[in-house]
Order: C-alpha cells, then sequence, then structure tokens
C-alpha cells in the first residue's frame, strides 16, 4: 500500500505525518506497506466470513422486526503505545475512584455539598438521583462495579475524557472478539510486535462479581440479568455469561421472597442467588420501587438489596455521577476525595445553569457542541458548525427553558486511523472506550473498545448510527536503533 | 438449571414434533385421497377435527376443500398449530436456548421456518405438496439427528426429548381418534377399512414395522394395539410414556409426575382391544388424553412453576 495520499484532517493514531509511522506502529505500517490492494481485500474478506462464522451480531430494531446484523468491523487496528496506557490506565483508576467517593457521599453525607465543592441545585435537580437508595452503603463503598469511560484525542494530540458511563455501559464483549478476529485476519503481525492480550476480562469480571457475594466463604451465585432475547446488546449478555460461567437470566426467572432474599427459579426449586450482574436500566430494575410497568425487572429486588441480601452491579443510583453536567466536576472531585491532580482532563464544559456560561453558550451555539445532560448512544445533540439555523433556534429555546439539562463544549477534532474504505486506505474519526472494573484493587481493560465513524468525515461512532470498531493494540515499543 | 430454559427446551421439543406431525397427517391424507375410487368424497375436514382447530377453521374459512384445509394446516399463521406457527414457536423457544445447543440446530431450524414461510404458499397444489412437505421431514429428522449425535445427552436434552415423547403420544391418539368416528361408508359391500387402517399406519411411519411385528392383515383391532402398546416403535403411546419414565430417574424426584405417568400408562397398557370400535374407541382416546394432558401439567408444575 501506498501512503502518499494519507493525509489526515485530524491527529492520526498511526502516522507522524506522510508516510511517517508513530514509533508504536512502526512494525504495523511497514507490513502494511508491503500489501497489494488485493491482498488487502482478501483479508477483510476473510474478516466477514469470520465474523459470520463465529456469529458476532449486533440488534438493529427496525419495522417492527428485530433483525441481527453482523458487527461492523474494520481490519486495522489501532495502536497505542504501552507507556502511554499505563499513564492513562493510571488516569482511569484515580477518576473512578473518585466517582464511587461521590455516589456514596451523595446518598449519605454530601459532604461535598456542605464543603460548597458541588452545587446544591444540581443534586435537587438530577434525573439520576435515586431517593430509594438514601443511606445505602454498598460493600467496600463501590456503585460503579463497571464502568465504561470514552476517550476522545483532539488535534495537538490531548487526550480528554469525554463522559464516563456509569449505568449499563457496553462493548465489552466486542473488544475481545475484535482480538479474536484480528488473530486470524493477521496472525503474522503477532510474530513482530509484542502486543499485550485483551481476554483476561471476564475473568477479572467474574473476580469482581464474585467478590460482592453477602455470604463470603461459599461460592457465589452470581446472575447477569438481561431484558431479554430483543434487547440490542444481547448478543454481549449472553457472551459474558458464558465466558464468565454465570447464569442469564431474565426477570420471571428470579423473585424475592418474604425473607428478602432474592431467589432463581431452577427445577431444582428455588436456589439463593447472591450477585446480580444487572444489564437492565435502574427504572426498569424493581417494579415495586421504581417503574411500576415494568416487565423485566424483579418485584422487590431493591428490598433484597438495601437488606444487604444481595448485590446488584452497578449499584441502583450509581447513574447520578453518569449525568453530562455533573461530569465536569469530575476533576474538582479528583482533588476534594482523593487530594490529588486529575492526571487526564475534562473537554472543557459550559455549563447552562451558570449565567455567564449560558450566555457565551447562546452566543457560540454555531461553534460549540450542545448536549443534554442524561441522553446516551448520540442522540439529542447539536453540532454547532453542521447545524442549520432552526435547529441552532430550537436548541436556544431548550436551553433556556431547561438550563440545567444542557451543557456545551467544543468541537473536538477526534483523532483519526487508517482505514479500509472502498477506496483504499483513508483516515477515519474514533474514540476509545476503556472499561474500569472497581474493587480493592481497581481493573482497567488493555486498551478498550474503539469505535469508528466509518462515514467519511463524520465525528459519530456509535454503532447505532454507522459506526464501526477496530481491535485496540497496547504494544511494546522496542528500541530499534 | 434454569426452569425457564427447561421451559423452552421442553416446549421446543414439542413443536418441532408437531410440526413434523402435522405434515405427516396431510402428506398421508394425499396419497389416501388417491387411493380411493373418484366418486368417493374423501373428507379433509377430519384433518381439523383432529387437531382440534374445528371452531377456528370455521370462523377463518368459508369453504372447506382440501385446498382450504391444506392452507390452513400449513402456511396460516393465524392457526397456531400450523406448521409455520409451530416452526414459529419453535424458533422462539430456541432464541434464549442457542447457547444450549449445537450451533447447527438454530440455522436447521431457522432455514426451515423461512422455507415454509417463503415457499409454502406456492407449494400447496398437489404437484408441489409432496415435495415440500417432504423437505419439511427431512429437516426435522435433520435436527432430530444433530441433537441425538451432537448435543450432550444432559438434563436439558431430556426435557427436550419428553417434550416430543408427549408430543407424540398425543398426536397418535389424535390419529387413532379421527379414525374410529369418521370411517368412510362402505359401498356395493366393498370396504375402505383396510385401506383406512393403512393410511393410519403411513401417518405414523409405522406400516413396515406394522407388518414386521404383527404379521397379519391390516386391521383396526390389531393397529390399535400396534399403535397403543407395542413397547419398541417410537410413536406407539406406550413406547414414549416409557421413554418419558426412562428419563424421569436422571431428574430431581416428584411424585405427582411420577404419578400420573403410571396412571397414563397403565391405562394405556390395560386397554381391552376386542370389539373396541366407534363410540368405545373414541371414548378410550380421550380417557388417554385427558391423563397426558394432566401428566403435562404434573411436569409444568414440578419443573417449570417452581
Amino acid at each position: 500500500m501506498n501512503w502518499r495520499l494519507y493525509r489526515s484532517p485530524a491527529f492520526d493514531e498511526l502516522l507522524e505525518g506522510a508516510g511517517e509511522p508513530r514509533a508504536a506502529a512502526r512494525p504495523l505500517v511497514e507490513y502494511l506497506t508491503g500489501l497489494t490492494a488485493a491482498e488487502l481485500a482478501a483479508r477483510r474478506l476473510a474478516s466477514e466470513l469470520t465474523i459470520k462464522a463465529m456469529g458476532i451480531t449486533f440488534t438493529v430494531y427496525t419495522d417492527g422486526r428485530n433483525v441481527d446484523r453482523a458487527w461492523p468491523f474494520d481490519i486495522l487496528p489501532r495502536v497505542i503505545p504501552r507507556a502511554e496506557w499505563e499513564r492513562t490506565q493510571a488516569a482511569l483508576k484515580q477518576r473512578v475512584m473518585a466517582l464511587n467517593c461521590f455516589i456514596q457521599d451523595v446518598y449519605t453525607d454530601q459532604k461535598i455539598v456542605k464543603d460548597r465543592v458541588f452545587p446544591k441545585e444540581l443534586l435537587a435537580d438530577s434525573r439520576n438521583y435515586r431517593p430509594q437508595c438514601a443511606g445505602v452503603k454498598p460493600k467496600g463503598g463501590v456503585w460503579a462495579h463497571v464502568c465504561g469511560s470514552d476517550l476522545v484525542r483532539d488535534r495537538d494530540g490531548t487526550l480528554y475524557v469525554l463522559e464516563d458511563n456509569l449505568r449499563v455501559p457496553s462493548g465489552v464483549s466486542y473488544m475481545i472478539e475484535n482480538r479474536m478476529v484480528t488473530k486470524r485476519v493477521f496472525p503474522e503481525l503477532f510474530e513482530t510486535t509484542t502486543i499485550l492480550p485483551v481476554d483476561d476480562y471476564p475473568a477479572q469480571l467474574y473476580e469482581t462479581l464474585a467478590g460482592l457475594s453477602p455470604r463470603p466463604g461459599e461460592v457465589p451465585l452470581v446472575v447477569l440479568l438481561t431484558p431479554g432475547v430483543y434487547n440490542s446488546a444481547y448478543f454481549e449478555h449472553a457472551y459474558l455469561a458464558r465466558q464468565t460461567g454465570v447464569e442469564l437470566v431474565e426477570g420471571s426467572d428470579l423473585f424475592v421472597a418474604d425473607d428478602d432474599c432474592c431467589y432463581m427459579r431452577t427445577i431444582y426449586g428455588p436456589k439463593r442467588v447472591d450477585v446480580v450482574y444487572r444489564r437492565i436500566d435502574d427504572l426498569f430494575l424493581d417494579p415495586e420501587a421504581f417503574n411500576p410497568e415494568s416487565l423485566v425487572g424483579v418485584p422487590g429486588l431493591m428490598r433484597a438489596w438495601t437488606r444487604g441480601n444481595v448485590a446488584l452491579a452497578n449499584a441502583p443510583g450509581a447513574g447520578v455521577a453518569d449525568d453530562k453536567v455533573v461530569y465536569a466536576f469530575v476533576p474538582d472531585m479528583i482533588r476534594y476525595y482523593l487530594d490529588q491532580h486529575p492526571i487526564l482532563p475534562n473537554v472543557p464544559s459550559y455549563l447552562c445553569y451558570r449565567a455567564n456560561d449560558r450566555a457565551h453558550v447562546l452566543e457560540q451555539l454555531q461553534n460549540l457542541v450542545v448536549k443534554p445532560a442524561n441522553e446516551s448512544g448520540g442522540y439529542g445533540i447539536l453540532i454547532g458548525p453542521k447545524s442549520t439555523r432552526a435547529e441552532r433556534e430550537k436548541f436556544r429555546e431548550l436551553i433556556q427553558a431547561d438550563p440545567r439539562n444542557y451543557m456545551a463544549q467544543p468541537v473536538i477534532t477526534l483523532s483519526t486511523a487508517p482505514t479500509l474504505t472502498d477506496d483504499g486506505l483513508e483516515p477515519r474519526h474514533l474514540d476509545l472506550r476503556p472499561f474500569i472494573l472497581s474493587r480493592d484493587e481497581p481493573y482497567v481493560t488493555t486498551g478498550g473498545l474503539t469505535r469508528v465513524a466509518l462515514v467519511k468525515g463524520s465525528l459519530v461512532v456509535n454503532s447505532s448510527q454507522g459506526g464501526g470498531s477496530k481491535d485496540t493494540w497496547v504494544v511494546d515499543v522496542e528500541d530499534t536503533a | 438449571m434454569l426452569s425457564r430454559l427447561a421451559d423452552n427446551l421442553y416446549w421446543f421439543g414439542r413443536y418441532l414434533q408437531r410440526a413434523e406431525n402435522t405434515a405427516r397427517l396431510i402428506n398421508v391424507n394425499t396419497i389416501l385421497s388417491m387411493d380411493l375410487p373418484r366418486r368417493v368424497e374423501l373428507g379433509w375436514e377430519p384433518l381439523v377435527d383432529l387437531v382440534g382447530a374445528h371452531g377456528l377453521f370455521a370462523q377463518l374459512y368459508e369453504a372447506n376443500g382440501e385446498d382450504d384445509v391444506v392452507r390452513f394446516l400449513s402456511v396460516d399463521d393465524r392457526n397456531p398449530g400450523s406448521i409455520l406457527s409451530s416452526l414459529h414457536h419453535a424458533r422462539e423457544a430456541l432464541r434464549t436456548t442457542r447457547d444450549y445447543m449445537p450451533g447447527e440446530v438454530w440455522e436447521r431450524v431457522n432455514d426451515m421456518f423461512f422455507y415454509v414461510q417463503d415457499k409454502g404458499e406456492r407449494s400447496l397444489g398437489r404437484a408441489r405438496r409432496h415435495i415440500f412437505l417432504e423437505s419439511i421431514l427431512d429437516c426435522a429428522l435433520g435436527i432430530h439427528g444433530l441433537l441425538a449425535f451432537n448435543m450432550s445427552h444432559d438434563v436439558g436434552f431430556h426435557f427436550l426429548g419428553m417434550g416430543a415423547n408427549l408430543e407424540q403420544a398425543d398426536m397418535t391418539t389424535r390419529i387413532l381418534d379421527a379414525r374410529s368416528t369418521r370411517a368412510i361408508p362402505a359401498e356395493d359391500g366393498a370396504s375402505f377399512e383396510a385401506v383406512e387402517w393403512m393410511s393410519v399406519l403411513r401417518s405414523l411411519t409405522a406400516d413396515q414395522t406394522y407388518r414386521r411385528h404383527v404379521r397379519s392383515r391390516v386391521a383396526g383391532t390389531s393397529v390399535t394395539r400396534f399403535l397403543l402398546q407395542n413397547r419398541e416403535f417410537p410413536r406407539s403411546v406406550a413406547c414414549c410414556l416409557l421413554r418419558i419414565g426412562a428419563t424421569l430417574p436422571q431428574l430431581p424426584p416428584h411424585e405427582a409426575v411420577e404419578r400420573e405417568l403410571q396412571r397414563t400408562l397403565l391405562m394405556v397398557q390395560n386397554v381391552v382391544l376386542e370389539g373396541l370400535t366407534g363410540p368405545s374407541l373414541k371414548q378410550t382416546m380421550d380417557e388417554i388424553q385427558k391423563g397426558l394432558l394432566s401428566l403435562n401439567q404434573a411436569l409444568s408444575s414440578a419443573f417449570f412453576r417452581s
């Protein structure tokens, strides 16, 4: 392949400039240089067949039918040097520790509010604050056992944290499957480069979950609670259950008895459940405590949890910190709870509840990205430079009507990596979602899930909106001097 | 094992068996109609009665000719017992039990479902019907083969097998029941009895085995005895029940299940066949079906609704 025509409009993860690879990516880039377009196309075909044969799918709901689509995957990996990754790992651990402290504090003493580090009114208006959780102290003070944080790199190479997903983050199964596919498609590359393995995650996840059991000493009964086969992430639920050896259950498989313990219905009769890794949103978790219409939840589960008879991961109410306005305070939380300097910065944020910020946002709508506090999946966002006048007017009204629930950030030109398109290798924008497991000694995945916007020029990486993914390599850079 | 999983495996077994049996029924009735003189009107409606869908059929269809009945039983998704609906239910039950079975089972069931959905409508006429139904039977047998040789014979497999056996026992009694009440009247002294009983055997692929076992001409009493009480032929009622009995020791013990099974099995084994015709045969079949229903309920409350 010829790199002469490859020009990135942003920071490129593999190439420093016209055909010049970054140190960590040198063996990969040199290898690709030696391949013809036809050879590369053959590898792509092999990856598609592998994905089909391995049955890696995600579910899309269209026209009243659920369709399993093959997972969109780009065969060219994204490379991260080990030293940079170690710093990022430390930053993520620091961040999630502070977030867990914050959640625990919010549901108990609210010291951070009393000390005027976090504004009281933000808490009062938080849509993800659950009064049902007040006073609860989960084991080890951990609320967000599994966190998926999104990292982006701007034009100057600075790595930012864009958001922290503390409710039911997904994607980790694809991180592992992507590596399986790459091993089949580019086996030679594993001989010339030391690529750190990623498949340790299921074992680490199991350790984290089993450690939450309220009945230490016995082999805990751990279950993964899924909304069911029609959920878009069902593939991942089934995958993780299989890989960790926990039971995959639906709400109707569980019940809470008069003793406030949670049980699973089996052919041998009820079996007491110790840990529920729930992949259902808070509001559907327990019709007794939250949405009474929920059919996928378990009546009484909150009762069992507040009595300490069953562990829930993530804990209900953890989403209070998964709010794009609360997000802006994470660096303050790190200083307040840990007395440390934040290792990775946040993207600069303007919070519309502050009069000055709001005035700035309303004036600069055309140059900013405006986000609602509580949406995910890339929905409900205004991308200023690409917006129409009518859209901006709509957001102006939305912001003025509910300033608490809007925030804005400058447009980040996400970094790129070479991606195989129908027109050959082209730069495409991407982000990175590592997963962090919280327990006594936190664990961070090696790399994470790289999501890539497959549409030329697009900055939207969500799989529901035309995004794909890449394998993510953390590599040892060897001195070749 | 989760109760829901066991429940789904059990019903997967039942629905797959139901789809297969329904295809067989249509096939055999088609062949029988060719054996009869042209002036003899072979009713198709008895097939609808046999699957217990008389009311629904009358609601949905104005006429009750061959085309209507065949459509209703094979590709009509408004009929919960049609081949298409049975495969749909089997597929839904399989969605959540996929991890439990060899991957090819899911592919085969999918292929089979889409084949019936996409090709069914154009395959109902006599010219194509046979190949269409044979393909369904082949597919079903292929799946049974995969299950027998590629699936671990663990507790889940036993639930699947119990579903298939109970469904088969039920269908066999229904077929006997239908023949007892709907005999074609004799004409010019010539009875069609032998032809009809032959078609009963064929619809259960029992004709060859019957000949080898019974070594007498095909007659009502001996066919009924064979299909009810033979302990070795897999579609006879006693054999189905004995197979269920053989799996029970490998499941957690439940007295009610054991009791219902023994009660029904005794009933089947003690039927006095001499002189059993028309109304008395019908009554006996009704009793056995009630026994099967109680067994189904006992299984359900013992394992699936714990």
